[in-house]
Formats: structure tokens, C-alpha cells, sequence
């Protein structure tokens, strides 16, 4: 839902960046500000979690870590690669 | 079949790699814009609209925009099949799970035309 929701973000971000230059340097400028920083990384966080836990989907599709053990260490997997990645996004924006 | 109507493909199957193919163009794409920004920090306009306007960009965001109609399409529907049951909601849910659906719908093709329009407007 927070990513059906972010697009709409997105595209409005992209509409206006590329409509002029002014339009630029406003999205620009609007990405400066701690709030607009705070929902790029919610909406990042969530993105990379989707991500990472739809290349483990892929990975179980071609039938590994499908027992109980391997889905409880995949589950484990893919919250610490989400955590490490949110966070280095999060470097990233500040 | 009756609350089956309503998805993409009334194939589970083709669902599932509608469902995946998609992923996989989103993840790539994802990836190149991430990697593009990260690679780029002091990005200027004549770039970015350099960028937008080069015709195999303008066929790689088109293809992520149907990637994207499709895959949130697919998801939408799993949710409402998935929480807005008549066993969680009660007696209103094929009514609820049709107006979601036909939100989502509305939302998805406003999005994509919005999109298309960005592309072929710069």
C-alpha cells in the first residue's frame, strides 16, 4: 500500500524535475528539507524490503530453502540484508 | 470462479509469472536509477533531462511502467482476495473487494497514462 501510494510521489517528482529547469532546482531544493528526506527513506525502506524479499520469492522458486529450517534462515537473511541496506540509504540521504 | 472473476489473467499460473517477469524489469530498473543517482551526485538538469530523453531510456521506463501496472496489479488483487473476505469484513466484502479493486484499477491506468506522458512530454 505505502508503495502503490509512493508512486504517485515518484512520478510527481519526476514530472516536475524534468519539466523545466526551474522545476529541477525546485524538487531539488524540496529534497533538502528533513521531512522530504524522512519520506524518501520510508519510501526507500520500503522498496528495498520488497526487493530483498522478492529475490528470496525467486530463490524458493527454483526450489531452495523451501523446508521449514531454510524458510525460518532465509526469513532471518532477508531482514538483515533489508536492515543493512535501509540503513546504508539511509547514509545515503544524509 | 465467481471470486476469481476478477484477476488479471483468471490463471493462477500466468499470474505467478506475470507476477515475476514483472519483478524482474522492476528490480533492474530500480537498480539503474539508484546506481545512476548514486553515480551522479551533483546531477543537473541538462543531464537528467538528457537522460529522460534518450529514446532506449524512454523504452526502458515504458517497459518498467507496464512491468509496473502488472506487478501492482497482481498485488492489489492478492490483498483484497487475501483480508477483504466475507469471514474478515462480513456480508459487504464482494462489494469492499470490488470498489478496492476498481480504486486500485483506476489508480494503476491514471498512473500509467501520467507516466506516458512524462516520457513523451519532455
Amino acid at each position: 500500500m505505502i508503495l502503490f501510494v509512493g508512486v504517485a510521489v515518484l512520478l510527481l517528482a519526476l514530472d516536475v524535475s524534468l519539466s523545466s529547469v526551474e522545476g529541477f532546482e525546485e524538487v531539488k531544493a524540496y529534497l533538502g528539507s528533513p521531512l522530504a528526506k524522512l519520506v524518501v527513506w520510508a519510501l526507500l525502506s520500503a522498496l528495498l524490503y520488497h526487493l530483498v524479499a522478492g529475490v528470496r520469492h525467486l530463490v524458493m522458486d527454483t526450489g531452495h530453502g523451501e523446508t521449514l529450517e531454510g524458510g525460518k534462515l532465509g526469513s532471518k537473511i532477508v531482514l538483515a540484508v533489508s536492515a543493512v541496506l535501509i540503513v546504508l540509504a539511509g547514509v545515503w540521504i544524509w | 470462479m465467481v471470486t476469481n472473476v476478477t484477476n488479471f489473467s483468471r490463471s493462477g499460473l500466468y499470474d505467478w509469472m506475470a507476477q515475476r517477469v514483472s519483478a524482474v524489469v522492476l528490480a533492474a530498473y530500480f537498480l539503474f536509477l539508484i546506481g545512476y543517482l548514486i553515480a551522479n551526485p551533483g546531477l543537473d538538469y541538462a543531464q537528467w533531462h538528457a537522460l529522460f530523453s534518450a529514446q532506449w531510456m524512454r523504452i526502458f521506463s515504458l517497459l518498467a511502467l507496464v512491468a509496473l501496472s502488472v506487478h501492482a496489479w497482481v498485488g492489489m488483487w492478492t490483498i483484497s482476495t487475501d483480508y477483504l473476505t466475507s469471514m474478515a469484513i462480513g456480508k459487504w466484502a464482494t462489494g469492499v473487494r470490488f470498489l478496492f479493486q476498481a480504486v486500485c484499477g483506476i489508480a494503476m491506468f491514471t498512473f500509467f497514462v501520467w507516466g506516458v506522458q512524462i516520457l513523451w512530454g519532455i
